[in-house]
């Protein structure tokens, strides 16, 4: 335990008195009078119900949030009448620009409107394992996809708990980014564990990538590592996927993997651009930020455990001239991923075309 | 500096020729030869899909975990191949007893098939359209405002751990991410609602923002499950039953019901943590009753809450009159020795049936009663 009351309060004749007077039908009514302010939120579209813009009102509103929050500290709700004596809960992020992005809102209801269970929203019965190479192939992809799954549910639960209160629809964008990384780590083990055989290889340049991604020093470099850098290469994955699958079961997959990681890379760009234009001499730092981690995502694309059994699958075999057309599609996958990369970061005023030390192709 | 992969990737020649190898179909294949187990997993229920359950066979599953994690401390997914050179992610917690619950893959799964949505599943245009007396829509706006204070505390404590324990309880930490977001929507629906009451949010209250510090800084995990599952959000979910009772509306009775079934799942969770706990690490016992000594400690200093105590008496009783306040007292009571009375039942349940006998905050319920039969 690290943390005790300030008494005993079973000693404490005062709290009995107290409570004992309110049970006797004295109530103190302390609370009455305060009042935040009187709003009443309504839906703007009853379609779409009673969103978290249709509640930005007033003090109560995110566009209330100041840049700096000072003076909270506790979980008080935003906007509520606060009280002395509310405990500081150790907050180490509370400068909002560091967090917050312009579409997180409309990510977050995105996110619930869109959930999907992996248990019953893929129909796994249409798979048929086998002893197929292209099986083979897929088991080590889906290993490798729940690695990279893991490691993208943790980054937000590693910086959730440091996260201001104040900047509820931001924490409560993260807690989605948790739980869609939850169902990709599910989705794709139990993808792995149909194909009848097993799970793969671990990834030893994957996890020493991912390992440094995670181990960002500031929440900025987290998100710019982790939802724009890898995101980007993630979403470019599950699009590889869905273009090679030859099942209805894979494709959907790997779509419905694709919309959840596309809500990450939107949020990284978004987030980005608001931290870069509230905090413009941070982009020297950040670019050289990506100057020594970019690197890791050549460690995750460039694995064996990775880019082998995508040029298998595009291949359909290990015949060798099938895998000379597998590499071509290789090729072509990477490429445009560095350069969906590239064009993303750019947005965001982070321009890598001339910095990057990452492989150009010629395809 | 934060940790560095041991290699740079780009300036690895070795690594960045095998890549163009790749590249040129030169592929050495070696990981279809890694040793494994070959297993194909089907769903045993077609209706309910392939679940984590079906996938509990041999090395892959969880039944057969080893009580200590000493091989796995990388994110190689359980029963994946694990070559030299896999970092060490410095998991804290290795013990399954220390995370583990039983059925913690069924409350999961039934977690993502239930997921509702704050948005649209409530008829928020039906609320609307009911006007709340003054002191009823003061007394209910202060309720949901102290629950939108303390909901998020269960998705900060969990996630807290999640990065702290080992990769192969994945179970676990999937089961921490649906809580998280389960607890941003609780969130989410207590303030949507307090805001459309049309009286705003009122009064935090820094007698429960005590207990949240006390849930947010317990040393363990074992510890921070108790207080936070079955402690905390036990007696929440008796309040939600409650709630649903003295809700003012069909809509609000509906919003209760929705949030109810999210915390009965984590307090399922806290349960079968407690119960696997108890039988598998048994010298917790006396470290578990100390950590239960301070949390109710924290309850019952709780009384200092008017800010919750009283909105719920009002709305109990319908009004401030005082028949009104009268008819609330006796239902608050009620609800207060039912809150107590479920939370030792729960205990009792999980193989601490001594805590009644331990426990202080039983004395003084005890107390309470004889005093109200007299």
């Amino acid at each position: 335990m690290a943390y005790y009351a300030e008494k005993n309060f079973f000693e404490d004749q005062q709290l009995i008195e107290l409570v004992t007077n309110i049970l006797s039908g004295n109530l103190t009514l302390e609370w009455y009078t305060a009042e935040g302010g009187r709003v009443r939120a309504r839906p703007s579209d009853l379609r779409r119900g009673l969103t978290y813009e249709d509640c930005n009102l007033g003090p109560y509103g995110y566009d209330a949030i100041p840049e700096f929050v000072r003076n909270r500290y506790s979980m008080a709700a935003r906007g509520s009448v606060l009280v002395s004596k509310l405990p500081d809960l150790g907050y180490t992020i509370n400068r909002r620009s560091d967090v917050w992005s312009d579409n997180v809102v409309a990510l977050y209801e995105e996110a619930k409107a869109r959930r999907w269970a992996p248990a019953v929203d893929v129909p796994w019965a249409e798979l048929t394992a086998g002893d197929s190479v292209r099986e083979a192939a897929m088991a080590q992809l889906c290993t490798f996809l729940e690695e990279v799954a893991l490691v993208a549910m943790e980054m937000p639960s590693k910086w959730v708990f440091s996260i201001n209160q104040e900047f509820l629809e931001l924490k409560s964008f993260l807690c989605a980014q948790m739980i869609d990384e939850a169902r990709h780590v599910e989705a794709w083990r139990k993808r792995a564990l149909t194909s009848g055989h097993g799970l793969g290889r671990a990834s030893v340049s994957a996890e020493q990538a991912l390992k440094e991604l995670l181990s960002a020093e500031t929440y900025p470099e987290a998100s710019l590592g982790t939802n724009l850098l890898l995101g980007s290469f993630v979403l470019a994955m599950c699009r590889a996927i869905a273009a090679l699958a030859e099942t209805r079961a894979d494709r959907l997959l790997a779509t419905l993997a694709m919309q959840d990681v596309a809500r990450s890379v939107a949020y990284g760009v978004g987030h980005m651009r608001y931290h870069l234009a509230h905090q413009p001499g941070k982009a020297v730092a950040l670019a050289e930020y990506l100057d020594r981690t970019e690197h890791v995502v050549l460690g995750i694309a460039g694995s064996p455990e990775f880019l082998e059994p995508v040029v298998i699958l595009a291949a359909g075999s290990v015949d060798r001239d099938r895998l000379a057309a597998g590499s071509r599609f290789a090729r072509r996958w990477y490429t445009s991923a560095v350069e969906e990369y590239f064009e993303r970061a750019a947005a965001v005023g982070l321009p890598r075309r001339e910095r990057s030390r990452l492989p150009r192709l010629d395809v | 500096m934060s940790y560095l992969s041991t290699t740079d990737f780009t300036e690895d020649q070795p690594f960045v020729d095998r890549f163009e190898r790749m590249l040129r179909g030169d592929l050495d294949l070696s990981w279809l030869d890694a040793p494994r187990e070959r297993v194909t997993c089907r769903p045993e229920n077609a209706r309910r899909g392939l679940t984590f359950r079906d996938l509990d066979v041999g090395s892959y599953g969880f039944t057969d975990m080893p009580e200590l994690i000493r091989e796995n401390r990388s994110f190689a997914p359980r029963g994946a191949a694990m070559p030299e050179g896999l970092p060490d992610l410095q998991a804290e917690v290795n013990r399954k007893s220390e995370v583990w619950a039983y059925n913690v893959e069924g409350y999961y799964e039934e977690a993502m098939t239930r997921q509702w949505n704050a948005t649209t599943d409530i008829p928020w245009a039906e609320l609307q359209s009911v006007e709340l007396p003054e002191d009823i829509g003061k007394a209910y706006a202060q309720l949901l405002t102290f629950l939108t204070e303390v909901e998020m505390i269960a998705t900060d404590v969990p996630a807290k751990w999640m990065g702290r324990l080992n990769a192969d309880f994945f179970e676990v930490k999937n089961f921490i991410a649906t809580q998280a977001m389960d607890e941003a929507r609780h969130a989410e629906i207590f303030r949507k609602r307090a805001l459309s009451t049309g009286w705003g949010l009122m009064r935090a209250s820094a007698q429960n923002e005590f207990n949240l510090k006390f849930l947010r800084d317990a040393d363990s995990f074992a510890e921070a499950s108790l207080a936070l599952h079955l402690q905390a959000e036990g007696m929440v979910l008796t309040l939600f039953r409650f709630s649903e009772y003295i809700s003012p509306t069909e809509g609000d009775k509906k919003l209760f019901r929705l949030v109810m079934q999210d915390e009965a799942r984590h307090v399922g969770y806290g349960m079968q943590h407690l119960k696997w706990v108890l039988d598998h690490f048994p010298e917790r016992r006396e470290a578990i009753h100390h950590h239960l000594d301070e949390a109710e400690n924290f309850v019952f200093g709780g009384g200092y809450a008017t800010e919750v105590l009283e909105p719920f008496i009002i709305l109990s009783g319908k009004g401030l009159k005082k028949e009104n306040i009268a008819e609330g007292v006796r239902i608050t009571n009620a609800f207060q020795l039912k809150q107590a009375d479920e939370y030792f039942e729960r205990l009792a349940k999980c193989g601490l049936p001594e805590r009644r006998e331990r426990s202080r905050l039983w004395k003084m319920i005890d107390l309470r009663k004889q005093t109200m039969a007299a």
